[in-house]
C-alpha cells in the first residue's frame, strides 16, 4: 500500500512577494542576450544617432546661420500666432533655431522610446518563441506575474535609459550648435523637461503594450516587428506630429496628455499581465 | 513506500481535442516510470501538467505532495525537466545559461558557478563552458540541458525524449546518465517513444494513446496480463515442419507453437514443460540444439498493447506512422 507525501504547510491563498532578484537576473539574461544580437542592437544604436545627432547637428547649423527675418511672418497668422508667442518673443535672430531645435526636432525624441521599447519588447516574447528557449523560462520557480514584470521592464528599462540619454546629447548638441548665436542653455526648458521626464516613459509602455499583445499572436520576432510596425508607426507618425503642439502648450496641458496615455498604457499592461500565464505561453509555442 | 506523484482524472484538452483524458497513475519515490506512445499520445502534455506548466480542464495531481495547480512554484522548485527541445538560449555561452538558472533556483553567485563546474566537468562539457551554444550538436546541447536539469539535485526528474536525435554512442551515455541518476534514488518520469531505453531503465510503464492511458504497471505485471504462461524457443536448426509443430503441439503443457527460421516458438504452462518438449522432439529423430525459455520486455507488451490499440481501430493507421500493422501474431487474450 502507497501513501502520498503530505503536503507541506502552505496557504496557496496568500500571493508570494515578488521575487526581485529572479526578476533581476532575467532582465539581465535578456539585455545580455539582446547586446549580442546585431539585429536588433543595430537599429537601437543607429536610429536614435541619425534622430539626435546627425540631423539636430545639420539643420542646427543650418538655422544658426539661415537668414531669420521670415520666421515671424510665417508664425504670425491668428491661429498660429496664439501658439507660437514663446517663440516670437525671442530676439528675431534666435526665432529659428529656437523653433527648428527646441520645438520641430525635439519630438523626434518621442520616436526613440516607441522604437526602442517595441523592439525589445518583440524580442522579448515573441522571439522566445521563435528561439524556442521559452520552456528554459516556464521549468524554472518563478511566478508568471514576476516572468512578465521582468520581461516587460527588460524592455522599458532600456527604452527609457537610451530616451534619457538621448535627451541629454540632443540637449548637449543642440545647445553647442547654437551657441554662437543664443549665447545661453535654450533646451531643455519646462515643457520639453515635462514631455521628456513625464511622457517619454508612458509612450514606452504603450508602445510595450501593443507589442505584447502582437507578441502573443505572433511565432517570430519579423512578424511581430511587422505587425507592431503596423500598430507603433501611427503612433510615432502621431507622436511627432503633435508633439510640436504639446511643447508649446502649458504645462498643465501636457500633464493630462500624459495622464492619458498612462492610463491607456497601464490599462494595457494589466490586461497583458492578466493574460501572461504560463498555460497561455505554452500552448502558443 | 510514498508516492512522489499521484494524479487523479488529470484531464487537458486543446482547441484539436482532448490532449490527456482522465489520467491517474502514481509513481513511487525513487521509481522510473517509462511514459511511452506515439507522437501526439500525451506525453509532453503530462509532463507540463506535472510540472504546473499547463492547468487541467479536469482532475488534480501533487508532485512531491504540492498541488501542481496552486503551488506551481513549489513544484518546479523540487523538479528537474529535461524537456525534448534543449531550450537553451543560442547568444549566451553555455556557462551563462546554466548560471542563469541557478541563480534563479536561490544559488548565490559563487555556489552557482561551482556547481556549473562541476557539472559541465561531469557531462563532458567544460571545454565548450565559454562557447555560444549556437552551434551545439543535438547531443552536445542535450547535455548542457540535462545539466541544466540537474542544478538543484531535483527530486523528481522529468525527461521528455532524451535520447531523441542522439547519436548511438550519446544515447548510449545519456542512457548510462539515467541508469546513474535512478540508482541515486531519483524519481524519474522518462517520456519517450524509444522503447529500447525505456525498457532498460523503467521499472513501471504507462502507455498512452491519444491522451487515454491503456496500460500501466510492471511490464512483468502487463505481460503476464496479456500472454499466458511462457514463451521459448527451440532451435533444430531449420524452421520446424508440420509434424514437428505437431509433435510440439502434442506435448501436454505446450499451449501455442509456430515455426520459426531457426526452429519454432511455442508457449507453455510452466518451466517444467521444457524438458518434455526436449523428449518429445529428440525421440522424434529431431537434434535439438538449444531450448530457451524468454520472458516479455517492455519492448514486447507495448506492441501487444498497440496490437490491441489496432484491432480496436479495424486495423488501420490511427497514428503518424508509430502505429502500424503489425506482422506479429496478436494473442488471442490482446485482441479482445
Amino acid at each position: 500500500m502507497t501513501s502520498t507525501l503530505s503536503p507541506p504547510d502552505v496557504e496557496p491563498a496568500r500571493r508570494p512577494p515578488r521575487d526581485w532578484s529572479a526578476i533581476g537576473l532575467v532582465m539581465r539574461k535578456d539585455l545580455t542576450a539582446v547586446r549580442r544580437s546585431k539585429a536588433i542592437m543595430l537599429p537601437m544604436i543607429l536610429v536614435p544617432l541619425v534622430l539626435l545627432v546627425a540631423i539636430p547637428f545639420g539643420l542646427g547649423l543650418f538655422a544658426r546661420s539661415a537668414a531669420t527675418t521670415q520666421v515671424s511672418s510665417a508664425l504670425s497668422s491668428p491661429m498660429v500666432h496664439a501658439l507660437v508667442g514663446p517663440i516670437l518673443a525671442l530676439p528675431e535672430h534666435e526665432q529659428l533655431l529656437v523653433l527648428v531645435l527646441g520645438y520641430l526636432l525635439s519630438p523626434l525624441l518621442l520616436v526613440i522610446p516607441l522604437m526602442v521599447s517595441a523592439v525589445l519588447a518583440a524580442d522579448a516574447f515573441a522571439g522566445e518563441k521563435e528561439r524556442r528557449t521559452l520552456d528554459g523560462l516556464l521549468y524554472l520557480p518563478i511566478s508568471d506575474r514576476d516572468l512578465f514584470l521582468a520581461k516587460v521592464l527588460g524592455a522599458f528599462v532600456p527604452a527609457l535609459a537610451i530616451t534619457w540619454l538621448g535627451a541629454v546629447i540632443y540637449a548637449a548638441i543642440s545647445n553647442g550648435v547654437g551657441w554662437p548665436v543664443m549665447h545661453r542653455i535654450f533646451v531643455p526648458f519646462s515643457q520639453w523637461t515635462l514631455v521628456m521626464v513625464w511622457i517619454a516613459p508612458a509612450v514606452a509602455l504603450l508602445a510595450l503594450g501593443l507589442l505584447v499583445i502582437v507578441s502573443s499572436r505572433a511565432r517570430t520576432t519579423q512578424e511581430a516587428n511587422q505587425l507592431g510596425g503596423a500598430v507603433i508607426l501611427p503612433l510615432i507618425f502621431l507622436a511627432a506630429g503633435q508633439a510640436s503642439a504639446l511643447l508649446l502648450a502649458p504645462l498643465f496641458a501636457i500633464f493630462l496628455v500624459g495622464v492619458l496615455v498612462w492610463a491607456i498604457a497601464l490599462g494595457l499592461l494589466v490586461i497583458n499581465g492578466r493574460r501572461f500565464t504560463r498555460d497561455r505561453l505554452a500552448t502558443s509555442s | 513506500m510514498t508516492d512522489a506523484i499521484e494524479t487523479c482524472e488529470l484531464s487537458r484538452s486543446f482547441a484539436s481535442g482532448p490532449a490527456l483524458d482522465r489520467l491517474s497513475i502514481t509513481v513511487e519515490e525513487g521509481e522510473v516510470l517509462a511514459l511511452l506512445g506515439p507522437n501526439g499520445a500525451g506525453k509532453t502534455t503530462t509532463v507540463r501538467l506535472l510540472n504546473g506548466i499547463l492547468t487541467p480542464d479536469h482532475g488534480s495531481a501533487r508532485v512531491l505532495g504540492y498541488d501542481v495547480t496552486t503551488q506551481g512554484d513549489d513544484v518546479r522548485r523540487r523538479t528537474g525537466v529535461l524537456t525534448e527541445n534543449a531550450g537553451l538560449d543560442d547568444r549566451l555561452t553555455t556557462r551563462e545559461n546554466l548560471v542563469f538558472t541557478a541563480r534563479v533556483r536561490g544559488f548565490s553567485a559563487d555556489a552557482a558557478t561551482k556547481r556549473v563546474n562541476d557539472l559541465l566537468e561531469r557531462f563532458g562539457m567544460a571545454d565548450r563552458a565559454d562557447d555560444l551554444t549556437q552551434g551545439f550538436s543535438t547531443g552536445q546541447r542535450k547535455r548542457v540541458a540535462l545539466a541544466r536539469a540537474l542544478l538543484h539535485d531535483p527530486e523528481v526528474l522529468f525527461l521528455d525524449e532524451p535520447t531523441s536525435g542522439l547519436d548511438p554512442a550519446g544515447t548510449r551515455d545519456v542512457i548510462e546518465l539515467i541508469n546513474s541518476l535512478s540508482s541515486e534514488g531519483r524519481t524519474i518520469v522518462l517520456a519517450t517513444h524509444f522503447l529500447g531505453e525505456a525498457g532498460r531503465l523503467a521499472d513501471r510503464m504507462a502507455v498512452l494513446h491519444r491522451g487515454h492511458l491503456r496500460a500501466f504497471g510492471r511490464p512483468g505485471d502487463l505481460a503476464a496480463e496479456i500472454w499466458q504462461g511462457i514463451g521459448a524457443r527451440i532451435d533444430i536448426g531449420a524452421p520446424a515442419d508440420a509434424v514437428t509443430l505437431a509433435v510440439l503441439g502434442a506435448v501436454p503443457g505446450v499451449t501455442e507453437a509456430e515455426a520459426a527460421p531457426d526452429g519454432a516458438r511455442f508457449r507453455v504452462a510452466n518451466r517444467e514443460v521444457l524438458p518434455r518438449v526436449v523428449d518429445a522432439v529428440v525421440s522424434h529423430g529431431v537434434p535439438v540444439y538449444e531450448v530457451a525459455s524468454s520472458t516479455p520486455n517492455l519492448e514486447d507488451v507495448y506492441f501487444a498493447i498497440e496490437a490491441r490499440i489496432l484491432a480496436e481501430h479495424g486495423g488501420a493507421e490511427v497514428t503518424d506512422g508509430f502505429l502500424r500493422e503489425s506482422s506479429a501474431p496478436v494473442p488471442a487474450e490482446v485482441a479482445r
